[in-house]
């Protein structure tokens, strides 16, 4: 397989393969991006 | 080196390992491991729905060992009992966001193989039943009254954690439309050709899932210390007040 094949949106196999693995990552990097902005605004103990 | 710093970094390190890690992983997936005779290019969804199927049946048994620490701690050692809490909270999170991708992941995989998108059958009900639970346990820990909030929601989640061997055994006390287990002493096994993709991912959203909960941890203990923080002002500033 290549990109090329990968990219291949002619066979519902193919296109759920890319759904799969695009939504994957967009589902993880979303979660770590929140948790990364509550991080950024959420203020840390002075003490 | 103070120790935060120590721990930024670290954390750093594990992070570009684990991206590292992902991107051999998709490359042996997507582009070196052969097709399968049978199912063809869409088996390759099976190198990442195994991983986040597996992981999320681990991270409920983090879940489990935390709320039982706070049950244990909760009378005794408030302080531990409120860190067991954090990480108890960051393990079900990273459940839910593991169990719904396996949930998405194999619903994207079952219509074009089987023709349907969903079976009600016994390891996709009993993933989907693990699935409810946890977000049942978020939503507990969410609208709960304040001060019960942990009590409530570690007792739940004891509960919850039964569904997790059932949800392992399924495939094998009952045979229905989900395949037959690949690993473990009963598996069918995967053609050695096919290893490298399995295991490259396996290790990178293992490696993935423990940053993230932790990184939650990290962020609900800086909560917690910020609502103590508070908490501790408002006590000074009522005792500043002239009666």
């Amino acid at each position: 397989m290549n990109w090329h094949t990968f990219f291949d949106f002619s066979t519902m196999a193919s296109r759920h393969l890319v759904a799969v693995y695009t939504g994957v990552w967009l589902i993880q990097g979303s979660y770590l991006a929140w948790v990364a902005w509550n991080w950024r605004n959420t203020k840390g103990s002075p003490r | 080196m103070s120790r935060s710093s120590t721990v930024r970094n670290v954390a750093w390190l594990w992070f570009i390992a684990t991206v590292a890690v992902l991107i051999v992983g998709f490359r042996q997936a997507i582009f070196l491991v052969p097709t399968e005779e049978t199912m063809g290019n869409l088996q390759r969804i099976f190198y990442y729905h195994l991983p986040h199927a597996i992981l999320g049946l681990i991270f409920p048994y983090v879940n489990v060992a935390a709320s039982l620490a706070f049950l244990y701690w909760r009378r005794r050692d408030p302080l531990k009992a409120l860190t067991a809490d954090a990480l108890a909270a960051a393990s079900a999170e990273v459940t839910v966001l593991f169990v719904s991708i396996g949930l998405f992941s194999g619903m994207l995989w079952a219509k074009p193989a089987w023709g349907i998108w969903w079976a009600w059958d016994a390891r996709l009900t009993t993933f989907l039943l693990l699935w409810l639970l946890y977000v049942s346990y978020l939503l507990v820990r969410r609208f709960s009254p304040a001060g019960q909030t942990g009590t409530l929601s570690a007792v739940l989640s004891v509960f919850a954690a039964i569904d997790v061997p059932i949800v392992y055994m399924s495939i094998q006390w009952w045979r229905t439309q989900h395949p037959a287990p690949v690993f473990g002493p009963n598996g069918g096994g995967v053609d050695a050709r096919l290893l490298p993709a399995v295991f490259w991912n396996l290790a990178g959203w293992a490696m993935w899932g423990i940053f993230v909960m932790l990184f939650r941890f990290a962020l609900e203990r800086r909560r917690q210390l910020a609502e103590q923080e508070a908490a501790l002002q408002a006590i000074e500033a009522s005792l500043e007040t002239p009666q």
